[in-house]
């Protein structure tokens, strides 16, 4: 690519809502970008009037001083209204993309993993979830409930229940009424689980490779996630 | 005549099934209605035992289903309650004999003869249980106080479901002071795990065993609290939906009872 190529893609314009958009190249040098934002702006003078633009420096580190100098020089040259750096939330880290990907894609295209079931599960009955099961009903006792990822029961749980088959250690077993009569998680067994004298929500998962059971609502323990994932 | 089956059916043995078969279709009987109680337990025969009527037996259902015999020449009239037949199960054939098709066939004909035809089921899942349900409109499912019960009667209500017969339950064999005591399953505790329809609570009698042991109908003895209840529950079959359900209660509580209905201890 020539230099005077490289220079005319040094700064990019475009609408953003009421205003606009430019985006620089911080890495040329002022002047440069200068000429190239008066080629830019000049067919555009007449909507660049009083209008909000925001600079756009990309990942790259642009100074400050140099919003103010090119800020300057729009003002004087076009007559635009206020001039401001497009404000960025730290780098664009793994997490960050998978959190905008989720936020702004992914959940509506998402296709269910989640086996959703109404009823009562009962004695001698096998219900298999390729992935998570959901039961919105009871699993009765002699009842056996299996999936690949996670089960929750809203209701009660007295049958058996196998969650992260067949291999999943991070899978969990949730129930309103939680008193299985066996639970797996992976590998990991646990049976003769103490029943609780009253019902409410509790939840199995593998800690330091056994299973423990606790309070769903204390423990919470997807609450502490910063901001939604597909499970 | 379009008569109706129901099957009487528990999953485990020995919780009353062949009793409840025999009192609900003699009360049945005395509702007026024209009532056979067929005995599936080919191979364990008891219901004939039960009603006293053992020593009449010439022909049996096999021989019935299988036209050895014409359906009258197999049922057996009770001469204590008018319009009581037993047709009788075969005690020397096994329960692979017959097949659910054949007893679809022979289950057109009873309807046409009788009002109500009650089928005692066998315990367990198989053949038995298979043929006994075969031919059924409806279903009663008896259960007792216990969790073992509890299971199968809910593996059985899971079965009937899959054949979209919608069951009814009977708990039979409550001990009211038990349950006060917290020693039982209370009725509550059993609807609400096996979510159907209650239809009848039998308590538990010394009566039924003299009964059984006598072949004296149940339902005849006045002073049986089992048999009265076997009696309403026949009634509630017949269509007496209003009829409350009665809760055994234990003797002697009535001021603890009104304690309890006033809001004082427990």
């Amino acid at each position: 690519m020539s230099a005077e190529q490289q220079d005319k893609n040094a700064v990019r314009v475009k609408g953003m809502g009421d205003g606009l958009c430019v985006m620089l190249d911080p890495d040329r040098p002022p002047d440069v970008l200068e000429e190239e934002l008066t080629r830019v702006f000049t067919p555009l003078r007449h909507l660049a009037v009083n209008a909000r633009v925001m600079l756009d420096f990309g990942d790259g580190e642009g100074g400050d001083a140099l919003v103010g100098k090119l800020g300057d020089f729009l003002r004087d040259s076009f007559g635009v209204g206020e001039v401001a750096r497009i404000a960025r939330r730290g780098k664009n880290g793994p997490d960050e993309r998978l959190r905008q990907r989720d936020m702004d894609q992914s959940w509506h295209h998402y296709r269910s993993d989640v086996l959703m079931l109404t009823g009562r599960v009962r004695s001698g009955q096998k219900v298999t979830a390729r992935r998570h099961l959901l039961i919105l009903g009871d699993v009765n006792p002699g009842a056996e409930v299996a999936a690949g990822g996670d089960i929750i029961i809203m209701g009660s749980l007295a049958g058996t229940a196998a969650a992260g088959q067949t291999d999943d250690l991070e899978s969990i077993v949730l129930a309103l009424d939680f008193r299985p009569t066996q639970v797996q998680i992976g590998p990991v067994m646990a049976a003769g689980l103490p029943a609780s004298p009253r019902p409410f929500p509790e939840y199995a998962h593998v800690e330091e490779g056994g299973i423990v059971v606790e309070d769903y609502i204390r423990a919470n323990p997807f609450g502490r996630l910063p901001w939604p994932e597909v499970r | 005549m379009e008569g109706k089956i129901i099957v009487v059916t528990s999953g485990k043995g020995g919780v009353g099934k062949t009793t409840a078969t025999a009192s609900i279709g003699a009360g049945l009987a005395m509702e007026g209605k024209r009532v056979a109680v067929v005995d599936m337990d080919i191979g364990l025969r008891n219901l004939d035992v039960v009603m006293g009527l053992e020593n009449r037996i010439v022909f049996n259902v096999v021989d019935a289903v299988k036209g050895k015999c014409k359906l009258a020449q197999a049922a057996i009239k009770d001469r204590r309650i008018n319009n009581l037949f037993l047709i009788p199960a075969s005690q020397s054939d096994n329960k692979n004999v017959l097949i659910p098709e054949d007893m679809v066939r022979f289950g057109e004909t009873l309807k046409a003869e009788y009002d109500y035809i009650l089928m005692d089921c066998p315990a367990g899942i198989e053949r038995g249980f298979e043929n006994s349900v075969a031919a059924a409109d409806e279903a009663l499912v008896v259960c007792m106080p216990e969790v073992s019960s509890v299971r199968d009667a809910d593996r059985v209500i899971g079965l009937l479901y899959a054949r979209s017969i919608t069951p009814k339950l009977i708990v039979n064999r409550i001990v009211p002071e038990m349950v006060e005591r917290g020693d039982m399953l209370s009725h509550e505790d059993i609807v609400d795990v096996l979510s159907v329809d209650l239809i009848g609570l039998v308590p538990m009698d010394d009566n039924v065993i003299v009964s059984t042991n006598t072949g004296n109908p149940l339902v005849l003895q006045k002073e049986s609290k089992a048999g009265a209840a076997f009696l309403r529950i026949a009634m509630r079959v017949n269509g007496r939906t209003d009829l409350p359900i009665e809760v055994p209660r234990a003797q002697g509580k009535f001021w603890k009872r009104m304690g309890t209905k006033f809001g004082l201890g427990k």
